[in-house]
């Protein structure tokens, strides 16, 4: 199959072109709107999956690639090149995750007609979630970091505006700004690590960026005593740090969820955060090639566990979710700092399915349970309980989601998390500098476990604790637009999905190799082989598979030898072991707490209450940022400059200048008046009309006037003579 | 006794009346009557003088000139105004302010 603009471009202009149409139908035509948003999303969907066909089972296999590109900006002049070129680049993790984020968006706007529906500005959500998603497939299927940045800025704004959707609320209001403003200072690195590319690499495109790695121009480029490579690779993950909420930018993604919950849902899942990931992926060989990749790990542990932790006492339904993302996010940065490239990629897709699912399931709690006195949707755990009797469908669908994301096995999160976590175990055993990141991420996947079934215990299990809200829960809310997508989504929380044996690590066979096409095909980009690739403008013809790329068999021992393989396989058994106990006793604690009762939150909370007081300060990040960081900092500055800009540039510059004018003005109406009006313009008239006067008389056409005239003259001159 | 001055005093009150009349009055003939008088004026004046200064006869041919002139502009005047008169109607001074009909 050949790959066009008429068969990639529609995965971004349909829900694109659906954006620009609902923006000028939606006020008259919003059920029109609604269908065609939905529609669109799903038009992408369907060419999504037949990129995702052609790679995964087609012909195209392991390290293939479709790179195509037009020249966007040429001002090449002379022997200077200046080019920028457009284009798009496909390989296998493109094409799973076209297929992820279509899929899910397709399900989320199929919720959201459902959980928006009765809502003032019903049709306006769509109007953003289609662009929200445009700007996410477009970023997925960039060939370049300045288009990935240019659909980055868009999820920006289109983030910054769901987030605030509920703008009446000061909450939404300052929430949005909050994840605007602190997105933008990972975006500032990201485009100075872009420059900073531009600087040696001379192109922005992944495959030259990766051709330059391997070709060695990076080696010893210094900038500043810094050498340029890690000045790059810092500020590429500086934009995942922003991103993909990572220490310590993480301030803005709890609050993210002010938005509307299919949106939280979009954000968490499918879209902004997934970015991020995708971001550092991409830059791979990069963070490798710089020495970043220890970094990364702490970040992504610290992350992880911190987050893990900030979740365990809170108590609103969507906040849980929130930090566990935070967290999730967090291992999934620590699979890319443990060199494990293809389980961070696996959990960045099991991960945004069923914390899509969660988002859903949770929305359709909290719409269906209704405060019975303000008529607001319910979030707090503490007046939920006992609903399993009532949304019997989503209890169930949350709880696959939940045993997902806890690493239960047989579910897609163990698959994952279990190889993030074998392999962080595996270099913390080689480097010392990785014990400190796998012990956090052990332990956040205690954590993790724990949290997750807490939530679940006080939402659906015991008592309801506010029989009113309970009272005023009515199952029959729930239509088949709000559980069809659930109902897809927790299907594919099983591993089997993913992988063919339980853990993806060859432990224990479910079923056959050929089940592990997701080991198979994702790798990370070898720079070597992008040395002498093949560039392609569109319409030229695609490498195909064949010559350039044998079809890939599933390989256990991942290109190692047969010694170190059982070493690797040895220790991934160990780890797998350990995840298993590790989940089951987070779970297991859970519901000695919730359920059985007999371990007393309170005493923990009493015990480690110092602790207990900075988790549910968020470990006063918000207040290091906003008391110290903006009101001790850039406050002031702010005011110092404000105080120079009213103060001396408006005084005396502005109003100078007005009061220089003024005088002028007068000096310049004065000699208007005066010279010009009065003077030249009247006085010209005046005196023409003087002349005239004398002329008019003079010349009157009466002859015997004239005789007089001469008369006079005559008598005059005669009086002279007399006189004389 | 007759003196010169007698003789220019009647000269000039001859010459102040023709003056008047034909700066004050509109009717062409009676401009014509005017003019009439100031050449009479002026004769008067020729034979005065030349009767009690130069004591020859030039005045007095002058003042015969100057009446055979006064014929011949009345003549043609007077047919200047007859043929205005046919054009227009009138014989008011005011009327003739064009030069071609």
């Amino acid at each position: 199959m050949d790959y066009t603009v008429m068969n990639v471009a529609p995965i971004v202009l349909l829900p694109f072109f659906a954006f620009v149409l609902n923006s000028f139908i939606v006020k008259r035509f919003t059920t029109l709107a609604v269908s065609i948003s939905c529609g669109a999303i799903f038009g992408s969907f369907i060419f999504a999956f037949r990129i995702f066909k052609d790679f995964v089972f087609g012909t195209y296999a392991t390290d293939a690639y479709v790179h195509k590109f037009f020249n966007w900006i040429d001002l090449s002049f002379g022997a200077e090149i200046f080019k920028i070129n457009m284009g798009i680049y496909i390989d296998n993790m493109t094409a799973v995750m076209l297929l992820m984020v279509t899929g899910v968006a397709t399900l989320i706007h199929v919720f959201s007609s459902w959980y928006m529906h009765d809502d003032a500005r019903y049709g306006r959500f769509f109007v953003y979630m289609s662009l929200f998603t445009s700007a996410m497939l477009g970023l997925v299927l960039s060939d370049n970091l300045l288009s990935v940045f240019i659909f980055w800025e868009l999820m920006g704004f289109c983030s910054y505006s769901l987030i605030g959707f509920y703008y009446e609320k000061e909450a939404a209001g300052n929430a949005s700004v909050k994840a605007f403003m602190t997105t933008r200072v990972g975006d500032v690195f990201f485009l100075l690590g872009i420059l900073a590319l531009w600087s040696v690499v001379g192109s922005v495109t992944f495959v030259d960026i990766y051709a330059a790695v391997a070709a060695g121009k990076f080696e010893g480029v210094m900038a500043l005593g810094i050498p340029v490579i890690t000045v790059a690779a810092f500020s590429l993950f500086m934009g995942t740090i922003g991103k993909s909420a990572q220490f310590p930018l993480q301030v803005w993604l709890p609050d993210a969820m002010q938005g509307p919950t299919p949106c939280s849902a979009l954000i968490h899942a499918a879209t902004m955060v997934a970015a991020g990931v995708y971001l550092s992926l991409r830059a791979y060989p990069l963070m490798e090639a710089a020495g970043m990749l220890p970094y990364i790990a702490y970040i992504g542990a610290i992350t992880a566990f911190g987050a893990a932790t900030i979740a365990l006492i809170q108590t609103d339904i969507k906040a849980v979710l929130a930090y566990s993302t935070i967290s999730q996010l967090g291992y999934m940065v620590l699979g890319i700092g443990v060199g494990s490239y293809n389980a961070a990629f696996m959990h960045l897709i099991t991960h945004a399915i069923f914390k899509a699912c969660l988002f859903l399931a949770a929305g359709s709690v909290i719409h269906s349970l209704h405060d019975p006195h303000t008529h607001a949707g319910v979030q707090e755990m503490p007046r939920m309980g006992g609903l399993k009797n009532k949304l019997k469908f989503t209890w169930i669908a949350m709880w696959c989601c939940t045993l997902a994301i806890s690493g239960i096995p047989f579910f897609s999160g163990f698959v994952s998390k279990d190889r993030i976590l074998g392999d962080a175990l595996l270099m913390a055993l080689s480097n010392k500098w990785y014990i400190a990141p796998t012990i956090l991420g052990f332990f956040a996947a205690l954590l993790t476990a724990f949290y997750m079934c807490r939530m679940m215990f006080l939402t659906f299990h015991g008592q309801p604790r506010d029989k009113e809200v309970y009272d005023h829960c009515h199952e029959e809310h729930l239509t088949w637009n709000s559980n069809v997508p659930l109902l897809i989504l927790s299907v594919f929380t099983l591993g089997i999905w993913f992988s063919g044996s339980l853990t993806g690590q060859g432990l224990v066979k479910v079923a056959g190799d050929r089940y592990e096409w997701f080991q198979t095909l994702i790798h990370e980009p070898v720079p070597a082989k992008f040395a002498t690739h093949r560039r392609q403008q569109w319409g030229s013809e695609d490498i195909k598979s064949g010559a350039n790329f044998p079809r890939a068999s599933y390989d256990s021992n991942h290109g190692l030898s047969e010694e170190e393989a059982h070493h690797v396989h040895h220790i991934h058994h160990i780890g797998a072991i350990m995840s298993i106990i590790i989940a089951f006793s987070g779970v297991f604690l859970a519901f000695l707490m919730y359920v059985k009762k007999s371990v007393d939150p309170g005493w923990w909370v009493s015990t480690f209450s110092g602790w207990y007081k900075s988790l549910k300060n968020k470990y006063y990040f918000d207040d290091l940022y906003i008391g110290v960081l903006i009101q001790k900092g850039l406050l002031p500055f702010n005011n110092l400059l404000a105080a120079f800009d009213m103060g001396v540039y408006d005084r005396y510059a502005v109003d100078g200048w007005a009061t220089v004018n003024r005088v002028m003005y007068k000096f310049a109406r004065w000699f208007d008046d005066l010279i010009v009006d009065t003077v030249a313009v009247d006085g010209t008239g005046a005196s023409v009309r003087l002349f005239n006067l004398v002329l008019r008389t003079v010349q009157s056409g009466k002859i015997q006037f004239y005789f007089l005239i001469i008369v006079f003259v005559l008598a005059g001159y005669a009086w002279k003579l007399v006189i004389n | 006794m007759i003196t010169l001055p007698s003789y220019l005093f009647i000269s000039f009150v001859l010459f102040i009346c023709g003056l008047v009349v034909m700066i004050a009055r509109k009717n062409i003939v009676a401009i014509m009557l005017g003019i009439e008088l100031i050449l009479n004026a002026a004769a008067l004046n020729f034979a005065a003088y030349t009767k009690f200064i130069n004591q020859n006869l030039d005045g007095h041919i002058i003042s015969l000139f100057i009446i055979v002139i006064a014929a011949a502009e009345a003549a043609v005047g007077l047919a200047i105004v007859i043929r205005f008169y046919q054009i227009k109607e009138s014989i008011h001074i005011d009327d003739a302010t064009q030069l071609q009909s």
